[in-house]
């Protein structure tokens, strides 16, 4: 009788440290991975991009095949650390939602005028199904543009920004 | 009477058997009981005794429902150790009883047929059809086949040993109430006639009683407004009485009479004492008529203003109440449901369960918070009206009390003709919901053949329906307000005339005048609530058991008290002697018996219908078998834990379901608190990583009803995934692969074939080809096993399989092209 699979055998992440990651002059990266060999415009995806964003790191190559993962980026030398968080900072743009100043409409479309970490900002909702609550207390927002924004626990936001937000949910 | 046919007296025999007085056609049915041994009437008892030789004795003896020529009427089927006598009283020229030799038959068969069986006596030589009867006393005669098959079996060696074997107390008949045979609602699962109002009211109030701290405050409170809200009307009287008329009086008197007219000192009825004491802290003038005036004004504005504040807490401190029974009626149910048996699923539909949760629970707690309030209410508010009439004018109040039961007649004559409307209504408006539920979805098809004009009159026909239901209901409320205006107008008429006349005759005051028609104009209300009452009450009954229902029924598959725990198995499954029925009609089991080793794969071939779900729903034990074990490990299943026999099995459905959430969720959903690694890790090994880091949102991405829009073959293999994170030592396939295409499938066999290593598989699979890692195939024919072998054993036997394979075969041939 053969043993049942061992389940965490079937993923092997890279080891980081033997990881290095630069910047080409085209603004893409570079990643040489621990055997030595060396990729060219490697995209790099969060694939738990809302709940984990600095973990699990899929590196593709141009193809989108994947050349592995990397668990944490903390892992990796301070270099390469550096240049794989800008990018991925540059990937992923969703601003935090520090303070609702007014949330208006009817049927689920909804116009929103809040406050981000990034700058004041309008934007407006097809459906109330675009606000995602996680238990923990975290919104995710999708706007009509499919753009996203976050809100890191809405029990810490002013009453009046509350107020406004839990009409939504 | 002429050309009387002559099977109508058969007939009007069995109409004569209803009691007369009552409802004949709603006769109580009681279940017979189910036994194999029947009181015989005495002269048949005396024919059938006549028969036998000394000491032979009557073993079986049961009564049909039917004659041979189809009318309804009672034959007998007697049986001894020796002999097996029909009594047929159809056939001509009289009762006839058939004798037939046991050691002569060679088996005993039930004939199948459309609403209703034939049991039949086979010989060497020929058989006799020896009883018929409807399905109604069908478990009877499926008791007393096998009975009679063993005395067969023992007067005749050579007789056929295998008895048509039927399944005994599977499945409930949900279509007849159990207790009073009368035909239950498919709608409501509840039978409308055996609903105990009372006891379930009770019942309802015990939900009530753990927030009783606020909800006798607030009934306390309510009887408190009641009485105060009506002093307005009794200080108007005072008003008129000891303010208004003497101060006209006064001032005509002066004006006539120029001297100084003599104004009574003023009475303050009831409330003397307190008036005085108002008046003069506030150092008005008592005797003044003024001052007099603005102290009962203000009395009227406290009163009114009390009663308004007072009503407004007893209003949200039954919202309170109210808002924790449901609650606490919707967990308790909803948490029962997830305890209940799949088979308690099956026979109700989703909408039905889901409309009890929310809509029956929400009408109880209208009924328990609004409802009984007032209908204590209502009855305080009208005995307080009485009680003031009646103090003040016996005989007026009398004269005013005529009306009422004009109102209560019409109230209530309304009410049931207004329901009846709006229960066609309802239905209609249902009807019109129903078209656009099939043709919104259908309407590919529709504009494909070119029905959309076909459709439009389809809907214009509901359309109008509904507007002749609304028009009645418009007929029905147009007549009904004028007509209650003018009952309650009657009653102001009424008051004019006999207190006018008493007044006349002074023996009514102006005021009291004025206070009687103040209260007329409050008893509306009241009547008309508590006439509405028994038709809330009825409601209320028929959602209690629906509500109750769920909550009362046991889960059919449940864990014994000596059930033990599972742990670490090696994955031995063994079935023996399995029978299995979904209702008391066809077994979808026959009789299934055979093993599989451990890390064995087993595939289960057959035809639709052919048994193969049924078999790996008992071993997951959504269902137990009727007959024979099912044992893992050697321990019978029945005899384990649910949640550590579920535990050890993995599931990956046709149609896999994927719950609200991230991908992350649905794929974790088999193993709470599962690490980020193990999740990527069962996604990778269940080829779906690849896709899944596609997505924008990666793991995090929301997929379900309202979520990411998921393919159908990537809904699969999350579901392989969740199959693969469990880990389970038996893994059960239900067509995984069916409803995908073909690139798809050979991926998902790539991740299936990871999946099975070293587990005891069990896989369904309509292309045979995703069973070619299969150890040894099963071919399930009517609840049998057909053949069992090797794929090359069982192509080399020519048989079922060996046919199947070459029809797909062919089949792929003709796709290659």
């Amino acid at each position: 009788m053969q043993e049942a699979m061992q389940i965490t055998d079937e993923v092997q992440f890279l080891d980081a440290s033997k990881v290095k990651v630069t910047r080409s002059a085209f603004e893409e990266l570079i990643v040489k991975l621990p055997d030595g060999e060396t990729h060219t415009s490697v995209e790099a995806v969060r694939t738990f991009p809302l709940t984990d964003s600095n973990k699990y790191i899929a590196l593709l190559d141009s193809e989108g095949e994947e050349l592995g993962i990397i668990q944490d980026i903390k892992q990796l030398s301070r270099n390469s650390e550096k240049v794989l968080a800008s990018e991925l900072q540059k990937r992923y743009f969703m601003p935090k939602i520090t303070k609702i100043h007014a949330l208006e409409g009817q049927f689920g479309v909804t116009r929103w005028d809040v406050e981000t970490n990034r700058g004041p900002v309008q934007f407006g909702l097809r459906t109330r199904y675009d606000v995602v609550t996680l238990d923990s207390g975290r919104v995710f927002i999708k706007d009509a543009d499919g753009n996203r924004y976050e809100i890191e626990n809405y029990h810490r936001l002013d009453a009046t920004s509350f107020a406004l937000l839990e009409t939504q949910m | 009477m002429h050309g009387m046919r002559p099977g109508s007296s058969v007939r009007r025999e069995f109409f004569r058997k209803s009691p007369s007085n009552g409802h004949p056609a709603f006769e109580k049915q009681a279940d017979e009981e189910l036994t194999t041994m029947e009181e015989m009437p005495e002269e048949l008892e005396n024919r059938a005794q006549a028969l036998l030789a000394n000491g032979e004795e009557i073993k079986v003896a049961i009564s049909t429902d039917l004659q041979f020529d189809g009318t309804y009427g009672k034959d007998w089927v007697i049986a001894t150790d020796k002999r097996l006598i029909a009594f047929n009283q159809n056939s001509t020229p009289q009762h006839q009883l058939r004798e037939i030799s046991l050691s002569s038959v060679e088996a005993v068969e039930i004939v199948e047929m459309h609403g209703n069986n034939i049991l039949k006596v086979r010989m060497p030589e020929n058989a006799v059809e020896v009883a018929r009867y409807s399905r109604r006393v069908s478990p009877k005669f499926d008791l007393a086949t096998p009975e009679l098959a063993t005395l067969v079996s023992e007067a005749n060696p050579n007789a056929e040993q295998e008895a048509p074997h039927r399944p005994q107390g599977s499945g409930k008949n949900k279509d007849k109430c159990e207790t009073c045979g009368h035909p239950i609602p498919r709608w409501s699962g509840v039978c409308v006639n055996c609903v105990e109002k009372r006891k379930l009211i009770f019942r309802l109030i015990r939900y009530a009683y753990p927030f009783w701290h606020v909800a006798a405050p607030a009934l306390a409170l309510m009887m408190l407004i009641r009485f105060v809200s009506l002093y307005p009307t009794y200080l108007s009287k005072e008003v008129v009485d000891n303010v208004l008329v003497p101060a006209e009086r006064a001032v005509v008197g002066a004006t006539v009479t120029q001297t100084g007219a003599e104004i009574p000192p003023p009475t303050w009825g009831h409330l003397s004492g307190i008036v005085d004491g108002i008046a003069e802290w506030m150092t008005l003038p008592v005797a003044g008529s003024w001052g007099h005036l603005v102290t009962l004004i203000l009395l009227m504005v406290g009163f009114n203003f009390f009663t308004m504040s007072a009503s407004a807490v007893r209003g949200y401190m039954m919202a309170w109440v109210g808002q924790n029974i449901t609650r606490r009626l919707r967990n308790e149910t909803y948490e029962h449901l997830n305890a209940l048996s799949l088979d308690f699923y099956n026979d109700r539909d989703t909408g039905n369960l889901m409309s009890r949760i929310t809509e029956d629970v929400a009408r109880l707690r209208d009924f328990i918070a609004n409802g009984l309030q007032d209908l204590i209410g209502d009855s305080l508010t009208l005995i307080f009206i009485c009680a003031l009439m009646f103090n003040e004018n016996w005989r007026l109040a009398l004269w005013t009390l005529i009306p009422l039961p004009c109102l209560i007649f019409f109230t209530i004559f309304f009410g049931q003709k207004m329901s009846k409307v709006f229960s066609v209504l309802w239905k209609r408006y249902a009807d019109i919901s129903s078209i656009l539920a099939s043709t919104i979805p259908g309407v590919r098809v529709v504009k494909a053949f070119a029905r959309e004009r076909y459709e439009i009159n389809r809907f214009s026909e509901q359309t109008y329906q509904v507007f002749q239901g609304e028009m009645n209901a418009a007929k029905l409320w147009t007549l009904y307000r004028p007509i209650m205006e003018f009952i309650i107008f009657s009653g102001s008429i009424l008051i004019w005339l006999v207190g006018g006349s008493q007044i006349f005759g002074g023996a009514l005051t102006l005021g009291q005048l004025m206070m009687f028609h103040g209260l007329m104009g409050r008893f509306f209300r009241p009547v008309y609530t508590l006439c509405q009452m028994n038709e809330r009450f009825i409601r209320a009954a028929t959602s209690a058991d629906r509500v109750f229902e769920i909550m009362d029924t046991p889960p059919s598959v449940a864990d014994r008290k000596e059930a033990v725990e599972l742990s670490n198995i090696r994955g031995a499954v063994e079935f023996k002697d399995v029978y299995f029925s979904y209702d008391t009609e066809k077994n979808a089991l026959n009789g299934i018996s055979f093993g599989a080793e451990p890390g064995e794969m087993i595939g289960l071939v057959g035809h639709s219908g052919a048994g193969k779900s049924t078999l790996i729903n008992l071993i997951t034990r959504f269902y137990d078998p009727n007959e024979g074990t099912i044992k893992i490990d050697g321990h019978d299943t029945q005899q384990v834990k649910l949640k550590a026999l579920r535990q050890q099995i993995g599931v990956v459905l046709q149609d896999p379901f994927l719950f609200q959430g991230s991908i992350a969720d649905n794929i974790g959903y088999s193993k709470p608190g599962a690490s980020r690694h193990e999740i990527i890790a069962a996604a990778k090994a269940a080829n779906a990583h690849n896709f899944i880091v596609k997505f924008p949102d990666g793991y995090d991405t929301m997929v379900g009803e309202r979520g990411t829009r998921v393919s159908g073959g990537e809904r699969q293999r999350i579901s392989i995934a969740r199959a693969i994170l469990k880990n389970p030592r038996i893994l059960i396939l239900d067509e995984a692969t069916s409803s995908v295409d073909t690139e798809t499938e050979s991926n998902i066999q790539e991740a299936l074939e990871r999946l099975v290593r070293g587990r005891t598989v069990f896989a369904i699979a309509h292309r045979l080809s995703t069973l070619k890692y299969a150890d040894r195939l099963v071919v399930l024919k009517n609840g049998k096993i057909d053949e069992i072998g090797t794929h090359e054993e069982l192509l080399a036997k020519e048989g079922t399989y060996a046919s199947l394979c070459e029809k797909q075969t062919e089949l792929s041939k003709i796709r290659a092209w």
